[in-house]
C-alpha cells in the first residue's frame, strides 16, 4: 500500500542522511542523479544566456536613444555648485612645517597642470565680456584660454607653495561645469569670513570675476579642452587669526544664478573651514 | 454506598440540606464547581513570542546593528549621519507593529471562543437549611441537596435519594443517544453504569429527582475527562511546521548571505562599519518583512469565510489543517446523525414500508391508504405519554421540542407528520387507563374511549418489545382484516423484525384489541394495578423501527471526503450494530464492501478463515480494541480503508486518534460530546459541534461547526487546501522581489557602483507596496481540482519547496532584477552617467567631500544632486505589477488582486510624486517614461510563466512539471 511505501522511504531517508548528499544505489548526488542535473544545469544555462542576451539587447537600444552630445535629461542639474581646491572643506595645516601643507600644494599644482601657458596657448583669444557661442553646426567647439597667469600670486608660478608657507594661503574656486549654462549678468565670487574683524582677502583675477566667454560649455565631446574659469583667493590671515578655526563662505554673486538656498548649502556658494597653526 | 453513609460524609441533610455556614465553608475548601479552563499563556508571554518569533530575531539584529552602527559613527565622526539611526528606529517599529498586527489578530479570534462561553449560564436549584433556593450552578458544593427536573442541566455529580421518572441523557458523557433512567438503587458497581449517579451536565430529560452532590467541578467524571484533555499536549500546526520550515530557509539564506558578503567585505578593503552596513542591508532584503503579517491576514480572510459558512474557527492556524487532513474521525451521534429519535421503518400488512427520514421530509412516502396503518398509526398514537412541550405551533414538526421519551418523541412525531394532530386523536379517544412501561412487562398499554360516541367499547393499546407483543396476539390484521396468526405471519414477523433490528433500529410491537361491550360496559373501573382486564388474545396490528438517522447532507460530505482522498473513520460510544449500520447509511462503510464478518456470513465459513486483507471494512468493538497491540492497531489502520469503531471510550478515541498520527496521518476529529474532548484536543484540528455540541468539546476543538453541519467539513477542507495554495502563490510572489532587492547590495560591493536601491526603500517595497497584492491573492478561485486530488503529504510537500525556490528566486526574480538593473542604468544614464563609467565609481560617489563628480557628459555634479537621481524601486515595482497578474495563475478574474495593483501603483506613484518624500524617504520624482522602463522585462515575465503553464497542463508529469511545479 501507499502508505506503507512512503513510510519506508521516510525512514531510508532519516537513517542514512549521507544518501543525501550522494547516494550510491541510484547514484544520485544531493538528492538528483547525474542527468537530472545535467538537465536543470542546462536548463539554467539557456536561461541565463538568453536573459543575458536579452540584457545586452536592451542595453544596446538604450544606448542607441542617447545623445553623444548632450545627456537626455538636465534638469536634475540646472545651476551649478561651486568647488574649492584644494580638494577638502576642512583645511588645516602648519605653516611652519612645510610636509604637513604638501598635500593641498601637491593637489593645487596639478590640478593647475591643464591651466599651464603650455597647454593654453593652442586656444585662440576670445572677446572678453560676451558668451561665446557657438552654434554653427561645427561639432568640435573651440575652447578659450584660461592661463594660470591670470591667478597671478596663486598661480604658483612665483610663489611655488601658494602662501600655505607664510601662513596666506591660496584657495581655488570653480564654478561646476553644466552644459549649456549661460549666467545673466557679470559673474565674481565673494568670500565673507563669519569673524568679528574682517580678513584681508585678494581675488585673481582681480574681484574675483569670471568672464563670459568661458560660457556655455558644450559638454565633454565637444568641447574637449575645455578649461573652467578660476578663481584663487587669497587670504591675508594676520597672526591673531591663527590656531582659530575660519568659516569661509563663498559665493557667486553679481548674476542670475543662486547662491541662497536654505536647505541647498553648494548650490552657487561653498563654505570650508580653515586653519593654520603656527 | 447507602444513602445515609453519603449524608454521614458529607455532613448533611436528606431533608434539610447543608447550612448555609457549611455550604460556604465547603466552597471555600473545594472551590466553585466549575471547570477550570485550561491554563493559558499569559498575554505578554503570548505578545513577546510574536514580537520575538520567526523573522523578527533577524530583523531585531539588524536594527541592533543600525544603533551600533550608529553609535561608533557619533564617537568617532563630528557629523554623525542619522541615516543609520532612522533605519534603526525604522526596523524597530516594523518588527514592533508587525508584532503587534499579528498580536492582534490572533487574540480578535480567540475572543469569539470566550464571548461562546459565557453564553451558557447555568442555575441550580438546592435545599439549604430546609429551604429551596435557585444559586448558580458555581455556588455548588458537595453534600448539597439537589432538585432537578425534566430539562434541567445536572450542576454536578449526584448520588440520587430519590427520582419519579427520571431520565438522564448521557450522550455527552458517553456518545449513547437514549437517556436512561435514574433511581435511588444501585444497580452496577462500576460508578458510571450504575442508575443511582447522574453526572455533571448531562441533560434530565424528564422527571424529577433529589440528590446529593458527591463531586463537584473538576473532581466530576465530566471534569476528569477535562482535565485529561487539557492536560495533553497538542503539536504544532502543520501550517505552523510549513512556516517555521520556510523562515528557516529564508533565515539560513539570509545569515548566509550576510556573513559571505561581510567576510568578502573586509577582504575587499572596506572598514567594519561599512560591512556591519552591508550585512544591515542584506539581511532587511533577505527578509520578507511583511510576509509574516501576509500570512495572518489571509489566514484571518479565510476564517471570516468559513465563520460565513458556519464553521467558526478558534484557533487561526487551523483554518489550513483540514486542508492538510488526510483521516477524519467522526463522532456518529450529534455529528453524523441528527441526534433525535425518528421512525425508519415499519411492517404492517406483511410489507416493510420506509419512513421518511430526512431532516426537510423529502423523502419518499409510502402508502397511507391502508386500513392497518390507521389501525397502526392509531395505536401509536394513544400509546403514548410524550406530547409536544406548548406555544411551538409555528415550528416545524420535526424541530419541535417535545415532552417525553425519546423512542415516543419519534412516534409522536412521525404520526404528527402523518395523520394530523395527535392531540386532537387523543381527545377524541379519551384514555381510561394506563399501564406505564417497565423493564418486566416490556410493553405499555393504555384503555382508551373509542372515537366513536355510539360505541360503548373500549379500545386497548398496547406497545412493545415485539417478541412480547407478539406472545400476547392471537390474530394479525392484514389489509384492515384480523386474521389468525399462523406459523406462517410469525416467520414473516421474524423475517421482518431480525431485518429491522439488522439496520441498527430499535423495533417496537404494536397491537390493539377492541374490549367486548358485555364483559366490560361503559363505566367498568379498569385496575392497573391488579390488572383485571384481558392483556392476551390481542390483535397484532404492526411493527415500528426507530432510528438517530443520518443528517441528509453527510453521505455526500462523505464522498466528497473520499474523492479528495481523505479517510473517514467512524469512532463510536454506540453499539456496534447501530454503528454499522449508519456507516453504511452515510457512506463511510461503502456499498459492496464487506467486513470479515460479512465475508464469513456470506460464504459461510468461520470468521477465522476468512483473510482479513480481503475485507476493506471492519468493525472494531472497544473491548477487542483493549486487547490490541501496538502492533495489530496500526495494521488495522493501514490495511482497511473503511473503519467503523464501536463502543469506543474517551481514552480509546485518543488512542485510535495517535494510531493515525503514528501512521503519519494529518487527523481531524469531529465530536460533540465530552468524551470526544480529548480525541479533539489531540487531534490536528479538533471540530467542535455549535449547537449540539459541549463547553468541554468546544474549548478542546480548534473549529466549531455552528450549523453542526458535518457537510461543513467539506467545505472546510476546500477553503484549506485553497488558502494552502494561494499562501504558495503569496509566497512565490514576496519572495521574487527579494532578488531584485539582495543583487543591488551584492553589485554595490562587488563591483563598485552606486547603490541603486536604499534600505529603506526596501522597507517601502516589502510592507507597503508588495503586501496588497500578495494579500490579494488569497482570494484567487479555487482550481477545479482541487476537490479531487489526494491531501498533501506533510513529508513531501512543503509549503516552500525547492522549486518554489527555485522559480521565485532563479527564474521570475532574476528577470525581475534584469529589469530593475535595467532601469537603473536607463535613469543614471539619461542623467548623464553611462553604463560603462559607472563601474568602479562608488568610491568617488560616496566620498562626502568629493562636490564635482563629472558625469559621462562632462558636466560636474556636487553631492546633493548626485542622490538625487537614484530612484530605482518603481521599476521593480512595475515588472512587480505584471508578476502578481501573472501568479494570479489560471483564473484572472480576481477583482481583489486588481484593486491591489492599483493600489500598489497609486502606492508607488505617492511615494515618488508627493511632496516632501525626497527628504523623508530621499525618493524622488519620476519621469513618465521611466515607468515603462522595465516593461521587456514584465512582458517577459508573462511570456515566461504563461509557457510554463501551458507547458504543464499540456505535458503533466513531465520534466517542466517535475522542476517547476510548486
Amino acid at each position: 500500500m501507499a502508505s506503507t511505501e512512503d513510510k519506508a522511504a521516510n525512514k531510508e531517508n532519516v537513517s542514512s542522511w549521507k544518501d543525501s548528499i550522494y547516494n550510491p544505489r541510484t547514484g544520485e548526488l544531493l538528492g538528483r542523479t547525474a542527468s537530472s542535473w545535467a538537465l536543470i544545469l542546462l536548463f539554467y544555462l539557456v536561461f541565463y544566456c538568453f536573459l543575458a542576451g536579452m540584457f545586452a539587447l536592451t542595453m544596446w537600444v538604450m544606448l542607441l536613444t542617447l545623445d553623444d552630445y548632450v545627456p537626455r535629461y538636465r534638469d536634475r542639474v540646472p545651476e551649478p555648485g561651486l568647488v574649492i581646491r584644494p580638494n577638502s572643506l576642512d583645511i588645516a595645516f602648519n605653516k611652519s612645517d612645510s610636509k604637513n601643507y604638501k598635500t593641498y600644494v601637491n593637489h593645487l599644482e596639478s590640478f593647475l597642470q591643464r591651466y599651464n601657458d603650455s597647454m593654453q596657448e593652442n586656444n585662440d583669444d576670445c572677446i572678453s565680456g560676451e558668451y561665446y557661442m557657438q552654434d554653427d553646426g561645427e561639432m568640435t567647439k573651440k575652447v578659450c584660454p584660461f592661463r594660470r597667469t591670470f591667478l597671478s600670486l596663486c598661480s604658483g608660478l612665483s610663489d611655488t607653495d601658494f602662501g600655505y608657507q607664510e601662513g596666506k594661503p591660496c584657495v581655488l574656486l570653480k564654478m561646476n561645469r553644466i552644459i549649456g549654462l549661460k549666467p545673466i549678468g557679470d559673474p565674481y565670487i565673494n568670500c565673507t569670513i563669519k569673524k568679528d574683524h574682517p580678513v584681508q582677502m585678494h581675488y585673481f583675477p582681480s574681484e574675483g570675476r569670471i568672464d563670459k566667454m568661458y560660457f556655455p560649455y558644450y559638454g565633454k565631446k565637444a568641447h574637449e579642452n575645455y578649461v573652467q574659469p578660476l578663481v584663487a583667493v587669497k587670504l591675508l590671515l594676520t597672526k591673531e587669526d591663527y590656531n582659530k578655526e575660519l568659516a569661509v563662505e563663498c559665493r557667486v554673486e553679481g548674476t542670475n544664478l543662486r547662491n541662497n538656498d536654505e536647505r541647498d548649502k553648494f548650490l552657487g556658494r561653498v563654505t570650508f573651514r580653515i586653519k593654520v597653526v603656527e | 454506598m447507602s444513602v445515609e453513609e453519603v449524608c454521614r460524609k458529607f455532613q448533611t441533610d436528606l431533608v434539610q440540606g447543608l447550612t448555609n455556614a457549611k455550604a460556604a465553608e465547603f466552597l471555600l475548601r473545594d472551590g466553585p464547581n466549575a471547570l477550570t479552563p485550561p491554563p493559558t499563556t499569559p498575554e505578554w508571554v503570548k505578545f513577546c513570542r510574536q514580537l520575538f518569533g520567526g523573522f523578527s530575531i533577524l530583523l531585531w539584529t539588524g536594527a541592533i546593528l543600525c544603533f551600533l552602527a550608529y553609535a561608533i559613527q557619533a564617537a568617532t565622526e563630528d557629523e554623525p549621519a542619522g541615516d543609520n539611526l532612522y533605519l534603526g528606529i525604522v526596523l524597530t517599529a516594523v518588527v514592533v507593529i508587525t508584532g503587534c498586527f499579528s498580536y492582534f489578530q490572533e487574540a480578535k479570534s480567540s475572543k469569539i471562543m470566550e464571548s461562546f462561553k459565557n453564553m451558557v449560564p447555568q442555575q441550580a436549584l438546592v435545599i439549604r437549611e430546609g429551604e429551596k433556593v435557585q444559586i448558580n450552578a458555581e455556588e455548588v458544593v458537595a453534600g448539597d441537596l439537589i432538585e432537578v427536573k425534566g430539562g434541567d442541566r445536572i450542576p454536578a455529580d449526584i448520588r440520587v435519594t430519590s427520582a419519579h421518572g427520571c431520565k438522564v441523557d448521557n450522550s455527552s458523557l458517553t456518545g449513547e443517544s437514549e437517556p436512561q433512567s435514574r433511581s435511588p438503587d444501585c444497580t452496577h458497581d462500576n460508578p458510571l453504569e450504575t442508575r443511582n449517579v447522574a453526572f455533571f451536565s448531562t441533560n434530565c430529560v424528564e422527571g424529577t429527582a433529589r440528590g446529593i452532590v458527591i463531586c463537584t467541578g473538576d473532581r466530576t467524571v465530566m471534569g476528569r475527562i477535562a482535565t485529561l484533555t487539557s492536560g495533553l499536549e497538542t503539536g504544532k500546526t502543520p501550517i505552523a511546521v510549513e512556516i517555521e520550515h520556510f523562515i528557516h530557509i529564508i533565515t539560513g539564506v539570509a545569515v548566509f548571505l550576510g556573513v559571505t558578503f561581510f567576510i568578502l567585505a573586509i577582504i575587499l578593503g572596506y572598514t567594519w562599519l561599512e560591512a556591519v552596513i552591508f550585512l544591515i542591508g542584506i539581511i532587511v532584503a533577505n527578509v520578507p518583512e511583511g510576509l509574516l503579517a501576509t500570512v495572518t491576514v489571509c489566514l484571518t480572510l479565510t476564517a471570516k469565510r468559513m465563520a460565513k459558512k458556519n464553521c467558526l474557527v478558534k484557533n487561526l492556524e487551523a483554518v489550513e489543517t483540514l486542508g492538510s487532513t488526510s483521516t477524519i474521525c467522526s463522532d456518529k451521534t450529534g455529528t453524523l446523525t441528527q441526534n433525535r429519535m425518528t421512525v425508519a421503518h415499519m411492517w404492517f400488512d406483511n410489507q416493510i414500508h420506509e419512513a421518511d427520514t430526512t431532516e426537510d421530509q423529502s423523502g419518499a412516502a409510502f402508502d397511507k391508504s391502508s386500513v392497518t396503518w390507521l389501525s397502526l398509526s392509531r395505536v401509536a398514537a394513544l400509546c403514548n405519554r410524550a406530547q409536544f412541550k406548548a406555544g411551538q405551533d409555528s415550528v416545524s414538526i420535526l424541530k419541535r421540542d417535545v415532552a417525553g421519551d425519546a423512542s415516543e418523541s419519534a412516534l409522536l412525531k412521525c404520526i404528527e407528520l402523518s395523520c394530523g394532530s395527535v392531540r386532537m386523536m387523543r381527545d377524541k379517544n379519551k384514555k381510561v387507563a394506563e399501564i406505564p412501561f417497565n423493564s418486566t412487562n416490556k410493553y405499555q398499554l393504555s384503555v382508551h374511549e373509542t372515537e366513536d360516541p355510539n360505541d360503548n367499547r373500549y379500545l386497548l393499546v398496547m406497545k412493545g418489545a415485539p417478541e412480547r407483543i407478539l406472545d400476547r396476539c392471537s390474530t394479525i390484521m392484514l389489509q384492515g382484516k384480523e386474521q389468525p396468526m399462523d406459523e406462517e405471519m410469525k416467520e414473516a414477523f421474524q423475517n421482518a423484525y431480525m431485518e429491522l433490528g439488522g439496520l441498527g433500529e430499535r423495533v417496537l410491537g404494536f397491537c390493539h384489541l377492541l374490549l367486548p361491550e358485555d364483559q366490560y360496559p361503559k363505566g367498568f373501573a379498569f385496575d392497573t394495578d391488579d390488572v383485571n382486564f384481558q392483556t392476551d388474545n390481542l390483535c397484532f396490528v404492526g411493527l415500528m423501527s426507530m432510528i438517530d438517522p443520518p443528517r441528509a447532507a453527510v453521505p455526500d460530505a462523505v464522498g466528497k471526503c473520499r474523492s479528495a482522498g481523505i479517510k473517514v473513520i467512524m469512532v463510536t460510544g454506540d453499539h456496534p450494530i447501530t454503528a454499522k449500520a449508519i456507516a453504511k447509511g452515510v457512506g463511510i462503510i461503502s456499498e459492496g464492501n464487506e467486513t470479515v464478518e460479512d465475508i464469513a456470513a456470506r460464504l459461510n465459513i468461520p470468521v477465522s478463515q476468512v483473510n482479513p486483507r480481503d475485507a476493506k471494512a471492519c468493525v472494531i468493538h472497544g473491548s477487542d480494541l483493549k486487547d490490541l497491540s501496538q502492533d495489530q492497531m496500526d495494521d488495522i489502520l493501514r490495511n482497511h480503508t473503511e473503519i467503523v469503531f464501536a463502543r469506543t471510550s474517551p481514552q480509546q478515541k485518543l488512542i485510535i486518534v495517535e494510531g493515525c498520527q503514528r501512521l503519519g496521518a494529518i487527523v481531524a476529529v469531529t465530536g460533540d460530546g465530552v468524551n470526544d474532548s480529548p480525541a479533539l484536543k489531540k487531534a490536528d484540528i479538533g471540530v467542535a459541534m455549535g449547537i449540539s455540541g459541549s463547553d468541554v468539546s468546544k474549548q478542546a476543538a480548534d473549529m466549531i461547526l455552528l450549523d453542526d453541519n458535518f457537510a461543513s467539513i467539506v467545505t472546510g477542507v476546500e477553503e484549506g487546501r485553497l488558502i494552502f495554495d494561494n499562501l504558495k502563490k503569496s509566497i512565490a510572489y514576496t519572495l521574487t522581489s527579494n532578488i531584485p532587492e539582495i543583487t543591488p547590495f551584492l553589485f554595490f560591493i562587488i563591483v563598485n557602483i552606486p547603490l541603486p536601491l536604499g534600505t529603506i526603500t526596501i522597507l517601502c517595497i516589502d510592507l507597503g507596496t508588495d503586501m496588497v497584492p500578495a494579500i490579494s491573492l488569497a482570494y484567487e478561485a479555487a482550481e477545479s481540482d482541487i476537490m479531487k486530488r489526494q491531501p498533501r503529504n506533510p513529508s513531501r510537500d512543503k509549503l516552500v519547496n525547492e522549486r518554489l525556490i527555485s522559480i521565485a528566486y532563479g527564474q521570475i526574480g532574476m528577470i525581475q532584477a534584469l529589469g530593475g538593473f535595467f532601469s537603473y542604468f536607463v535613469i543614471l544614464a539619461e542623467n548623464g552617467f553611462l553604463p560603462s563609467q559607472l563601474v568602479g565609481i562608488r568610491l568617488n560617489w560616496d566620498d562626502r567631500s568629493l562636490n564635482d563628480l563629472e558625469d559621462s557628459y562632462g558636466q560636474q555634479w556636487y553631492r546633493k544632486k548626485i542622490k538625487i537621481i537614484l530612484i530605482d524601486m518603481y521599476a521593480c515595482i512595475y515588472v512587480d505589477m505584471f508578476l502578481a497578474l501573472i501568479c494570479g495563475a489560471s483564473k484572472r478574474r480576481n477583482k481583489i488582486l486588481i484593486f491591489g495593483l492599483f493600489e500598489e501603483t497609486a502606492l508607488a506613484a505617492f511615494l515618488s510624486y508627493c511632496p516632501g518624500m525626497d527628504v523623508a524617504l530621499r525618493m524622488y520624482p519620476l519621469k513618465p517614461t521611466w515607468w515603462f522602463c522595465a516593461f521587456p522585462y514584465s512582458f517577459l515575465i508573462f511570456v515566461y510563466d504563461e509557457a510554463r503553464k501551458l507547458i504543464l497542463r499540456r505535458n503533466p508529469g513531465g520534466w517542466v512539471e517535475k522542476e517547476t511545479y510548486y
